[in-house]
């Protein structure tokens, strides 16, 4: 089949779908959060808008327009800003690990699960994609290992000694097994809502931190290592704008992922941050609810104790969820090995195209946690005033209540269509760009991303469906 | 086991419309694919190397 006749075949179904939900909207279906259309259609509409935008990408982008990404310096920034931020961070990281251990324990009334789950994992990864990536300014474990790297080379006689080599064996592994155990510890852990047991995880992640520092130089364990460092790193990608030594560079959009080194783990760490945001809404869906029980019964009778059992059973969601993603990522890059003839081996394939994972990780941490921000992320104003939750009233907004009124379930929902939809888009647009460069022509490089529209509408759907299954 | 099934089909069968814009995609990318293998292995078959697609036009 020639280009075009696909393609004309592909607007042919767009039509097709498109007219779907205009014959719905005619009846007026209203769900439970006043939608206009049932919940499935959004789904339809979605691949409506990626095939489109398959072909647009076909027909107006012969050319690779991201992968030499140019920047243009804006402004300076004084460097005493960088340990400024970095003390900051320091002292945040403090008073969350004192508010764990000495405030109250009842979860809503402490800072720290509050700033950790919301702020930090969710908030930041938004304000990464907008600003760049903040989180290395402020990174406290970063700051201390630079403020004892200063000290000690004015206070000694003799010079550091040099770092250990980063082994490239490594990559990004020990990111991908940090972002997984965060998840576990936010999605399994029978203990996460104890502050006193968040307080301990934290002093104990900034340990092995900083251990990793000590080994391999502050600066490569940060890029490879740091899961946390990494994770908003890659959304800082995204961003427009790029902080580097005391100045602010500016630059496309998206353009900063082409340039992400595809060092071993990186596709883990990727498939491990969608997996588990597809297992956090897929838990509080009615399959798993079906699910859960029967393997937990079955784990008891193992001689399990019930909250071992339970906990034991998500792990294996959490893992299944991650390895299913792992191998829909890897059946459209096998897609696209065959059809565009590829001889590179399907690994060093699945590594180049890696970035185009990062819209869509974006993506589904916006829809699956969106109206956690949006509702939870306001306790932030009376928490600020009582961080330890015994009834301080340090800046005169402890007594501010959570105002779920500000934005309708309806509004979310559409918040949440709209971050799956763009998130997939730029995947495609990154996945385009890269294959006009990775294949020897437009038509092969065309051909070869039928399979990532397939992947990516796949990604869409699922996205859809865990949304409406843990709100249904 | 199949009344159950059936008797909640209203429930779970929403769910699989999620899939249909997969499926028709998917089958689409599988026909076009077998087309290709097909025209390339007539062509193999014919003895002579595969001319450029009908929409290119012919180098002059």
């Amino acid at each position: 089949m020639s280009r075009r006749r696909l393609l004309a075949a592909l607007a042919v179904v767009a039509g097709i779908l498109v007219a779907a939900p205009q014959s719905a909207l005619a009846h007026g279906l209203v769900g439970r959060q006043d939608l206009p259309i049932p919940k499935w259609l959004f789904g339809w509409a979605a691949t409506v808008v990626l095939v489109a935008s398959f072909v647009g990408l076909a027909v107006l982008w012969p050319r690779p327009r991201l992968e030499s990404p140019a920047e243009r310096r804006t402004i300076s920034v004084p460097r005493l800003l960088d340990g400024l931020c970095g003390a900051i961070g320091v002292a945040i990281f403090a008073l969350l690990v004192y508010a764990g251990f000495a405030g109250s324990q009842t979860t809503t009334n402490n800072i720290t699960p509050t700033f950790v789950f919301v702020i930090f994992w969710v908030g930041l990864a938004i304000v990464s994609m907008l600003f760049g990536d903040l989180f290395k300014a402020f990174n406290p474990w970063r700051a201390i290992a630079r403020a004892v790297a200063a000290v000690a080379s004015m206070g000694g006689r003799r010079t550091l000694p040099a770092p250990m080599p980063y082994p490239v064996a490594l990559g990004r592994w020990p990111a991908a097994a940090g972002i997984l155990a965060f998840a576990w510890v936010e999605l399994v852990y029978s203990g996460r809502t104890d502050p006193s047991n968040l307080a301990v995880l934290m002093l104990a992640y900034a340990a092995v931190q900083l251990v990793g520092m000590s080994l391999y130089g502050i600066e490569t364990w940060n890029r490879y290592g740091d899961a946390f460092g990494v994770y908003f790193g890659l959304f800082a990608r995204m961003s427009p704008l790029r902080w580097e030594r005391g100045a602010l560079y500016r630059r496309l959009p998206l353009s900063g992922l082409t340039t992400l080194d595809p060092v071993p783990g990186t596709v883990a760490l990727l498939c491990v941050m969608i997996g588990t945001t597809s297992f956090d809404g897929f838990s509080a869906g009615p399959s798993w609810g079906e699910i859960a029980p029967r393997m937990t019964d079955s784990l008891r009778s193992l001689g399990l104790a019930q909250a071992t059992a339970l906990e034991v059973a998500f792990t294996i969601g959490l893992v299944v969820v991650v390895a299913v993603i792992a191998g829909l990522f890897r059946l459209g890059i096998t897609g696209m090995r065959g059809a565009a003839g590829a001889k590179e081996p399907t690994d060093a394939l699945a590594a180049r195209f890696a970035h185009t994972l990062v819209p869509i990780a974006l993506a589904y941490v916006v829809a699956h946690y969106f109206s956690l921000l949006a509702y939870q992320g306001q306790a932030m104003f009376y928490l600020v005033s009582d961080p330890l939750g015994e009834g301080a009233n340090i800046f005169g907004s402890a007594k501010t209540t959570i105002d779920y009124s500000w934005i309708s379930a309806t509004s979310i929902w559409y918040v949440q269509v709209a971050a799956l939809v763009i998130g997939h888009v730029a995947g495609l647009i990154l996945a385009h760009d890269r294959a006009l460069i990775a294949f020897k022509d437009g038509r092969t490089a065309t051909r070869s991303q039928y399979w990532m529209l397939a992947v990516m509408i796949a990604f869409t759907s699922l996205g859809l469906w865990l949304l409406s299954a843990a709100n249904a | 086991m199949t009344a159950p099934l059936l008797a909640h089909v209203g429930h779970w069968i929403v769910n699989l419309l999620y899939l249909v814009p997969l499926v028709i995609v998917v089958a689409m990318l599988g026909i076009s694919s077998l087309r290709d293998r097909r025209a390339a292995t007539a062509e193999a078959a014919a003895g002579g190397a595969p001319p450029p697609d009908a929409d290119e036009p012919h180098p002059v």
